[in-house]
């Protein structure tokens, strides 16, 4: 940490230069920054903003031809590494730096044992014989907390978890003792528990060798669990960098400021309690679902319980969340709901019919009632149909008049924050976040009295999130809508649901209102849960401001 | 689909270029055969056995002093004729198989997936030879034949587009819309499989050209139309005596299936950016 320390990396004006044709000539530009031994430097922005680039080039991984450095240097310990010959910077590489990276369920040779992949760096950067190479795999799937180090070591990656995945990469990052450890999201993909095991084992390792790691993340949250310095980086300049503490709560730059102005602040709302009244809009009874999975391998047939004799009540106006981790069932439950998957049994009434029984065509009439909004904005739009059709497709099925459906099409981009005009074009030609709009605007086009969202806004940055959080809670107070809300982030849970239910293999371990949910939880799971979420100890300065007035 | 981007990426191909130019060249010659060479090709123009450019007749003439160059222009009427219609019968059957087989899956596609690999079990060309001798040669029993080997490649590829396809959120979405199984069949994801179906069937055009001309080499051609397969075949006997007999229909034939296969090649790297972009590196 102490800054008068000579860098151990010093990064000088480093300019990548992008392909012609591309949005900018610089994937980044002129970035300068320093990395200290014994610290760890999070590089935090949202995506495009050129943090993962630096990192790559630091360690030879940008795609050629593509991207080349067209300026600067990157010095280790003084020595240029962009000047170094072929052979020297793989030396360096693997050996004193070395990079785990964001996806463990590709980042591992599923062919190959895990032990032979930690050896690999071993065998090509040490003279240790057989031996004291096992020995020291052995010791390094123990370091990183994984059981029975022995036999990971002699088994298949596919046997492994996400997590665990992660831990491996982890110790075949750390077999040789590096200086610098570059983590290029290493949580994202992972739930929130296993990114907190991640990341206090990150930590924990980086305080026992003091080594200097680069931590590259979008989430705040995380940056407060585990950063000594910040930069923030946007449009491929690096806009603020300094100690954490700083720049998490005395934000210099504008930029700054509006991220941690975006964050989700995770308190529960502050109007008054909702508090249903009359009959439930739908009501789901005793529902379940099993998925059989074929056996190709010795052991048979596995069967998979997705709904567990799960319970539901949504109440006109209410907003229902569920969270949970992967698998959990959240997202079959609300596929259920909507009629894209047959539960085996259970009852689902919707204002008094059971959908359940109904056939094909009973059916039909009430799917306008219930609309989805997806997760994947990039798959959730037909690429091949404007905008406007898009829209409109949905009324037009229900016998509204093609013209007038398209006209309707054109008040509804209005009323999700988009012009009318968007309705010629193709979905390609929108960012992520107004693609989801337009996923919103198609739902609301029939009129629904439920609006089913499935992780809205996971796939969007921060900033857009936070827009399309505010979207979604302005229309459902417009329209009166009663919405189920399913995430993974319990900060969003908490900031706009009435009614949070916690659901964990199939069951739903916990349901309640959300002040009560997160204020006093009951269940262990739900205890655990709270407690794994990252930056804790840390309250954005924008949200104290408002809760002081 | 064919917007700009695909006509340059396409354009910048000069194989698929010179493809497009061979195919427009014979589609031209088969629309004004009439014009260039009238009269039925099946009289006799000069002397039998002429030389090329012998009696005024461009590539000579054949044993009964049939006019060889105005053959090859009639012949590429049937050939494109016969390639073009059994393409799109083909394309029909196996496109709707295929998106029935993976729309629905489970039992439906068992019983179309068995009921296609039937088909593609049996040797091509021996199912088109003996449909063919079956029902006697004419042109539809020729296409019927032609159509019924080709669709089977086509309906797996379009099985497997619309499995992919089918659990997409888009598709999801058009059935929480209500939308029926007909209108998100053709209307949502149709058009995202379009581009390999019509790479196979510029493709397949050029392997039905091919079989036709199989056909008629061996006597099993449409006995009214005068056909390339047909003229090389009649002339094999005399292939020593004069070459040039068997030699311009099979030129013929040569050059239009190396253009149908350099512009399928060229719509499916103008389709597939990722592709080309990989080959230039």
């Amino acid at each position: 940490m102490s800054e008068a320390a000579t860098p151990l990396l010093e990064i000088k004006g480093l300019t990548v230069a992008l392909p012609e044709g591309g949005d900018r000539a610089f994937a980044v530009e002129k970035i300068d920054y320093t990395l200290n031994p014994d610290e760890i430097l999070c590089i935090v922005g949202e995506s495009g903003s050129g943090k993962s680039v630096t990192a790559h080039a630091i360690m030879g991984l940008l795609p050629k031809p593509d991207l080349r450095i067209a300026a600067g240097g990157i010095l280790y310990r003084g020595r240029n590494i962009v000047t170094m010959s072929d052979a020297e910077q793989r030396k360096l590489r693997g050996h004193r730096i070395a990079m785990i990276f964001q996806e463990p369920m590709t980042a591992l040779n599923p062919l190959m044992r895990i032990g032979a992949q930690i050896e690999e760096a071993l065998t090509i950067h040490t003279d240790l014989d057989r031996a004291a190479r096992t020995a020291r795999v052995v010791e390094m799937l123990a370091a990183v907390g994984l059981p029975n180090p022995e036999e990971i070591r002699k088994s298949y990656p596919f046997r492994l978890s996400g997590g665990q995945r992660q831990r491996v990469m982890i110790a075949m990052a750390l077999a040789l003792k590096p200086d610098i450890l570059i983590a290029d999201e290493p949580t994202t993909a992972l739930d929130v528990t296993t990114q907190k095991q991640i990341l206090d084992l990150i930590k924990e390792i980086q305080r026992e060798q003091r080594m200097a790691v680069l931590f590259i993340t979008h989430d705040f949250g995380v940056v407060a669990e585990i950063a000594d310095r910040v930069a923030v980086m946007r449009h491929g300049r690096v806009v603020e960098i300094g100690a954490a503490e700083q720049v998490l709560n005395r934000p210099a730059h504008p930029y700054t400021q509006a991220l941690i102005g975006s964050l989700p602040h995770g308190r529960a709302g502050d109007g008054p309690a909702f508090v249903p009244e009359g009959e439930p809009l739908i009501a789901a009874t005793d529902v379940h679902k099993v998925y059989k999975i074929a056996g190709t391998r010795v052991g048979g047939a596995r069967t998979l319980v997705v709904s567990d004799h799960v319970h539901l009540t949504i109440h006109p106006g209410e907003t229902v969340g569920l969270v949970g981790e992967s698998g959990s069932g959240k997202s079959t439950l609300a596929r259920t709901i909507v009629g894209l998957v047959k539960p085996d049994g259970g009852r689902i009434d919707f204002e008094g019919a059971d959908l359940l029984s109904l056939d094909r065509d009973a059916f039909r009439p009430y799917r306008r009632h219930v609309q989805m909004v997806f997760q994947d904005p990039y798959a959730s739009l037909n690429p091949r149909h404007k905008v406007g059709e898009i829209i409109a497709q949905g009324p037009v099925a229900f016998g509204m008049d093609k013209a007038e459906a398209l006209a309707r099409a054109r008040d509804l981009l209005g009323l999700v924050g988009l012009e009318a005009s968007a309705a010629d074009r193709y979905p390609h030609e929108f960012s992520g976040g107004q693609r989801q709009r337009v996923s919103i605007a198609r739902a609301l086009a029939m009129e629904p009295k439920l609006l089913i969202a499935d992780e809205p806004v996971s796939a969007l940055d921060a900033s857009v999130q936070a827009q399309v959080l505010a979207l979604l809670a302005e229309i459902k107070t417009k329209l009166n809508l009663a919405m189920l809300f399913i995430t993974h982030d319990l900060r969003i849970a908490a900031q706009i649901c009435d009614t949070v239910g916690v659901m964990k293999l199939g069951r739903i371990v916990e349901i309640g209102p959300a002040a009560q949910v997160f204020g006093n939880p009951q269940d262990d799971y739900t205890k655990a849960l709270l407690s794994a979420i990252p930056g804790q100890g840390w309250t954005p300065p924008a949200a104290r401001a408002e809760g002081v007035s | 689909m064919f917007n700009r981007d695909f006509t340059q990426a396409f354009l910048r191909n000069k194989g698929a270029v010179g493809g497009l130019v061979i195919v427009a060249a014979i589609i031209l010659l088969a629309l004004f055969a009439d014009l260039l060479f009238p009269g039925d090709p099946w009289d006799m123009a000069g002397a039998p056995f002429g030389h090329p450019f012998e009696d005024g007749l461009l590539f000579g003439s054949d044993m009964l002093g049939r006019d060889i160059a105005s053959g090859i222009a009639h012949g590429a009427r049937v050939s494109l004729l016969i390639g073009l219609t059994s393409t799109v019968v083909a394309v029909l059957v196996g496109v709707l198989l295929g998106a029935l087989a993976g729309f629905h899956g489970g039992r439906i596609d068992d019983a179309i997936m068995r009921f296609t690999e039937l088909f593609q079990t049996i040797p091509n060309f021996v199912l088109v030879v003996v449909i063919v001798a079956i029902f006697t040669p004419s042109l539809t029993s020729i296409v019927v034949a032609i159509a019924l080997v080709s669709w089977a490649p086509l309906a797996r590829l379009v099985r497997g587009e619309f499995l992919t396809l089918r659990s997409r959120e888009f598709v999801q979405a058009a059935i929480t819309c209500g939308q029926g199984n007909a209108t998100i069949i053709f209307r949502q994801i149709l058009p995202n499989c379009l581009s390999p179906i019509i790479v196979s069937a510029s493709l397949m055009v050029a392997t039905a050209i091919l079989l036709e001309s199989s056909l008629s080499f061996l006597g099993l051609g449409d006995p009214n139309a005068m056909s390339w397969g047909f003229m090389v075949g009649s002339a094999r006997t005399v292939l020593r005596q004069a070459w040039w007999m068997s030699f311009f229909p099979g030129v013929a034939i040569l050059l239009t299936v190396l253009g149908l296969n350099l512009v399928g090649e060229g719509l499916n790297d103008a389709f597939n950016p990722r592709l080309r972009r990989k080959r230039k590196a």
